[in-house]
């Protein structure tokens, strides 16, 4: 491995002339796991013979998988292994049955998109580092803006959408009061924000970690349709407020922000935005953009975001972020964007929402299964009652019974492999199944087989 | 040109009995784009008589790479077109001569690792989401633990380095004031926390992020070296205490971004323990270096610490991002600080055991597999081959230091202690003038000159900053286990060049 020349370098034991590496193995490597994930992950991605999942217990699959850490590295062969072996038994989630969570399926171009930032393993915080993806990232969000429909705007992308309303709620605060910066809360009057109780859970864990206190979110009360309605909440509060000045000692809560959630993770529920950003706008609790994100986050380190670099440095927007190091998140976007046009992924959106609605009207007319709810989104939520209950009159044993079902039936699809489904309680209701249809690999008779496959697993139930 | 010829359309996608997806032409693009990949950043982007990378304006690249997203989408070959373009106008950071941040090169067996990870498309959150990597994800973990000299303990991978160091001031700050996740940091008393002047800037943003405030972060003093004083970090917990703030929180750097230096972590755990402070080691840089017998000494003491922060993707080239929070605790204060609960992702009724399902512990929801490309990295070079790289890297950084002292025009700022070699180059018309008043202001224009012939010309890329009263000098790190000396000596030679008539 290492080239013995007659001029060889020696420092501190280490001969330091040739590579390390043997490029041409490396190469190879790459070559050929590549072509297993053609074979293994690709080619057999819309395949429904194929399992979504080959199902093993942890301890069971820790004696599979060979994964403890050794002094000595392993063979060319052996290493393709262990790569397959890790496909084998991670779940498939570009499988057309697979319905669990609010990501699935395969996009080519995005996948392209994907390798080639693995290739060149950028960082997004100076245009000197990542020329393309900076630039890029600022075409997609300004994409983005316009489809809200504001005229102009700013934007980053982050590692999640916790992340991301984690940084609303810090700029919200910033923006009430940007001396919290450098001063922390310490003293302040408790800061207090808004959301539905059908909230994703990151507001919480947002105002815990952001040092706001889970306490200080008020959880709104949704109607039947499941959308915020905040007057009464949002007034009294009001009352109690006074002026925030450093140097007046007040009491009460200063409300700062209120999060409206367009699609709640369970339900798929859409909030009534005019009707929230009214009230917003009646108690001074909207955001404007300029030149916030770059204030809030700014520390201007001297040794990256040096101002006299030979280019414009106002391109070095990573300053803008809490992130140092960052992923260009924004290229598979604009890579699938460029593919499809606003067009394609229009027609993409139209179909999961055809597909959700022709499931709807499947369910209606299938005996045993039943809607939570008319969907307004993709999320399709329904309870499935096995033949033994159906005749069961409505009561806490019904409703008791009818909560182990779902389990069940997960358990034993998982075991199959033949899909994979999300099911939960949710305020006051018992477990039943939320369906997500948003794979462009999903066709009508997935749905069939979904609603066919539930009924199969759990007749003796 | 039919505008909806694109390789993610097909005439019947309007109809849901077929796939909204060619796939033969997707599978076929996929095939294309690969060979291009390979050849062009994976073959070219590590070859040395390639440029590293070829600088364009940011009005001209923007005319160059046409970004505008449009109505209509684009066949196979215009994407294949805007593939290659986006390759080549990116940097190289695999190229042996990108020395100019704390990550480079490129490792096979990584990227393999990473190209799975993204086929395989998952979520770290749960056991049945992502059997292989939660199991996966506790093995690495538990090394990465031993490594540190805990037998036991917590963590998990998180979004960089930033973010582990504010999972390690939010959870310092959950273990002595419990309430503070409900009740929020307004009801606390004005805390303090403690880091050096050489400390990486994230504890800033965290502190800020956090509701901290960056006013109560004391910045300690350093001595020549770049480290932390031990006595100074004392004086300055007695004067917070003094002004009535509550002291918490101690971040000790192991490799300070600029200077490569490691703060002495065995006084600093004597203070922290002394004040009943939390230790928390910023070891995202340096912490690599627990793989070598030889160099491990500069951490010594951290198994002292109450959390580490480790980024195997610098020094290791895993690929970013991958990045430990590591914690000394096992008694599930990460999970006691950061969970939530959720009931539609982390049901208890599972029919496993639901310990597994350990995406509770972090404030992430949604969490990219970051450990698969560094275990299979692992798994090809072993702690072994993993070590002699890290040697290496030292080695390089040895004999570049002795090459400085070496050569005329060329003067080192520190003798260093780690990987970062950090040194000024002063042009034949400044040599021997160190009297003058205007030496220094003029030196300090040296380096961005030689940067911006170095990236024109394409020839390699290497940092450079102003450090304290110090004028912009360059700081150059090797940790591509790819570079040979001749990249070296080329180096050297390339900024006498570049700087010979400034």
């Amino acid at each position: 491995m290492l080239q013995k020349k007659k001029n060889a370098v020696l420092v501190d034991g280490v001969i330091l002339n040739g590579p390390i590496m043997d490029s041409k193995a490396g190469e190879k490597f790459v070559e050929e796991a590549c072509k297993i994930i053609m074979e293994e992950v690709i080619r057999k991605a819309d395949d429904v013979t194929e399992k979504v999942c080959e199902w093993r217990a942890p301890e069971a699959l820790k004696q599979i998988l060979d994964l403890e850490m050794r002094d000595t590295g392993e063979s060319h062969q052996k290493l393709l292994q262990l790569c397959r072996d890790v496909i084998q038994y991670s779940v498939k989630t570009s499988h057309p049955r697979f319905f669990n969570q609010l990501y699935a399926g395969i996009d080519y171009s995005s996948l392209v998109a994907r390798f080639i930032t693995e290739a060149l393993n950028p960082s997004v915080y100076t245009y000197e580092v990542s020329p393309v993806f900076l630039l890029v990232e600022e075409a997609v969000i300004k994409k983005m803006i316009e489809f809200i429909g504001w005229e102009e705007g700013d934007g980053i992308f982050n590692p999640g959408g916790s992340v991301s309303n984690m940084y609303a709620m810090n700029l919200a605060r910033y923006k009430f009061c940007p001396e919290i910066k450098e001063k922390g809360l310490s003293g302040l009057p408790r800061l207090v924000l808004f959301t539905s109780e059908e909230c994703h859970y990151s507001m919480k864990k947002a105002a815990s970690f952001l040092g706001i206190g889970t306490e200080n979110v008020y959880f709104i009360k949704t109607d039947e349709r499941m959308a915020a309605n905040m007057v009464v909440k949002c007034g009294r509060l009001r009352n109690e407020n006074q002026c925030i000045k450093r140097d007046v000692k007040y009491s009460g809560s200063a409300p700062f922000l209120v999060c409206a959630t367009a699609g709640t993770t369970v339900l798929g529920a859409f909030d009534p935005l005019d009707k929230i950003a009214d009230i917003c706008e009646k108690h001074g609790l909207w955001l404007h953009v300029d030149g916030l994100l770059k204030k809030c986050y700014s520390a201007k380190a001297a040794y990256l975001f040096q101002q006299d670099k030979f280019y414009d440095v106002s391109y070095d927007t990573g300053d803008k972020s809490i992130q140092c190091s960052r992923r260009p998140d924004a290229f598979k976007f604009w890579l699938m964007w460029k593919a499809l046009g606003t067009t394609g992924l229009e027609e993409r959106v139209n179909r999961a929402l055809a597909l959700a609605r022709y499931l709807v009207e499947e369910i209606k007319k299938r005996e045993g299964f039943q809607l939570i709810l008319e969907p307004e989104y993709a999320n399709v939520c329904f309870w499935y009652i096995p033949p033994s209950l159906r005749q069961m009159e409505d009561g806490p044993e019904f409703w008791q019974k009818l909560h182990q079902i779902a389990p069940i039936i997960k358990e034993r699809m998982m075991k199959k492999g033949s899909m994979m489904l999300g099911y939960q309680p949710h305020q006051g209701k018992v477990n039943f199944f939320r369906q997500v249809v948003i794979s462009p690999q999903v066709s009508r008779e997935d749905m069939d087989f979904l609603l066919d496959e539930i009924e199969l697993l759990a007749k003796d139930l | 040109m039919d505008e909806r010829a694109g390789i993610g359309m097909t005439a019947e996608s309007n109809r849901l009995e077929h796939p909204g997806l060619d796939k033969a032409a997707g599978e076929e693009f996929l095939r294309e784009a690969f060979q291009v990949l390979l050849d062009e950043a994976v073959r070219r982007g590590t070859d040395v008589t390639e440029k590293v990378c070829d600088w364009k304006e940011p009005q001209e690249l923007r005319e160059l790479l046409d970004l505008e997203l449009r109505s209509g989408g684009e066949p196979p070959e215009r994407l294949l077109e805007r593939c290659r373009d986006v390759i080549r106008y990116s940097v190289k950071t695999c190229h042996p001569r990108f020395f100019n941040q704390l990550f480079s090169g490129l490792d096979h067996h990584a990227l393999a690792g990473r190209m799975i990870t993204e086929a395989l498309n998952t979520s770290q959150y749960t056991y049945e989401i992502a059997p292989v990597f939660v199991l996966m994800e506790e093995v690495v973990l538990a090394k990465l633990r031993e490594l540190v000299g805990w037998s036991s303990g917590d963590g998990i991978f998180s979004p960089g380095g930033s973010i582990s160091n504010m999972y390690a001031m939010n959870v310092a700050r959950f273990h002595r004031f419990p309430e503070s996740r409900r009740k929020g940091s307004w009801a606390l008393p004005r805390l303090a926390l403690f880091t050096s002047r050489e400390s990486h800037y994230s504890i800033q943003k965290g502190a800020a992020f956090l509701g901290i405030g960056t006013d109560n972060v004391h910045l300690v003093g350093t001595d020549e070296r770049g480290k932390m004083i031990p006595e100074e970090l004392e004086k300055e917990i007695q004067r917070a205490k003094a002004e009535g703030a509550e002291p918490f929180f101690v971040c000790a750097t192991c490799g300070t971004t600029v200077l490569g230096a490691f703060d002495p972590l065995g006084s600093i755990a004597d203070v922290c323990q002394r004040h009943g402070l939390w230790f928390h080691v910023d070891a995202a840089w340096g912490g690599s270096a627990l793989l070598s017998s030889k160099h491990r000494h500069l951490l010594a003491g951290i198994e002292r610490a109450d959390s580490v922060a480790w980024n195997p993707h610098k020094m290791l080239t895993v690929g970013l991002q991958c990045s430990a929070f590591l914690l000394r605790d096992a008694s599930g204060l990460l999970q006691r600080c950061h969970g939530a609960g959720a009931m539609y992702l982390f049901q208890t009724d599972k029919f496993y055991d639901v310990t597994y399902d350990t995406g509770d512990k972090t404030p992430q929801c949604g969490r990219r597999v970051d450990c698969l490309k560094l275990w299979l990295l692992w798994k090809a070079a072993g702690t072994e081959g993993l070590a002699r790289r890290v040697e290496r890297a030292f080695a390089f950084t040895r004999y570049l230091a002795e090459e400085v002292k070496r050569r005329d025009g060329f003067q080192l700022v520190l003798e260093p202690e780690f990987i970062n070699l950090c040194f000024w180059f002063v042009p034949p018309s400044l040599r021997g003038r160190e009297g003058s008043p205007d030496y220094w202001p003029r030196l300090g224009k040296v380096a961005p000159a030689i940067k911006e012939r170095m990236m024109k010309k394409g020839s390699m890329m290497v940092g450079y900053q102003p450090h304290g009263a110090k004028v912009n000098f360059f700081r150059q790190i090797v940790t591509n286990p790819a570079v040979t000396k001749d990249d070296l000596d080329f180096f050297l030679d390339e900024i006498e060049r570049l700087g010979r008539d400034l």
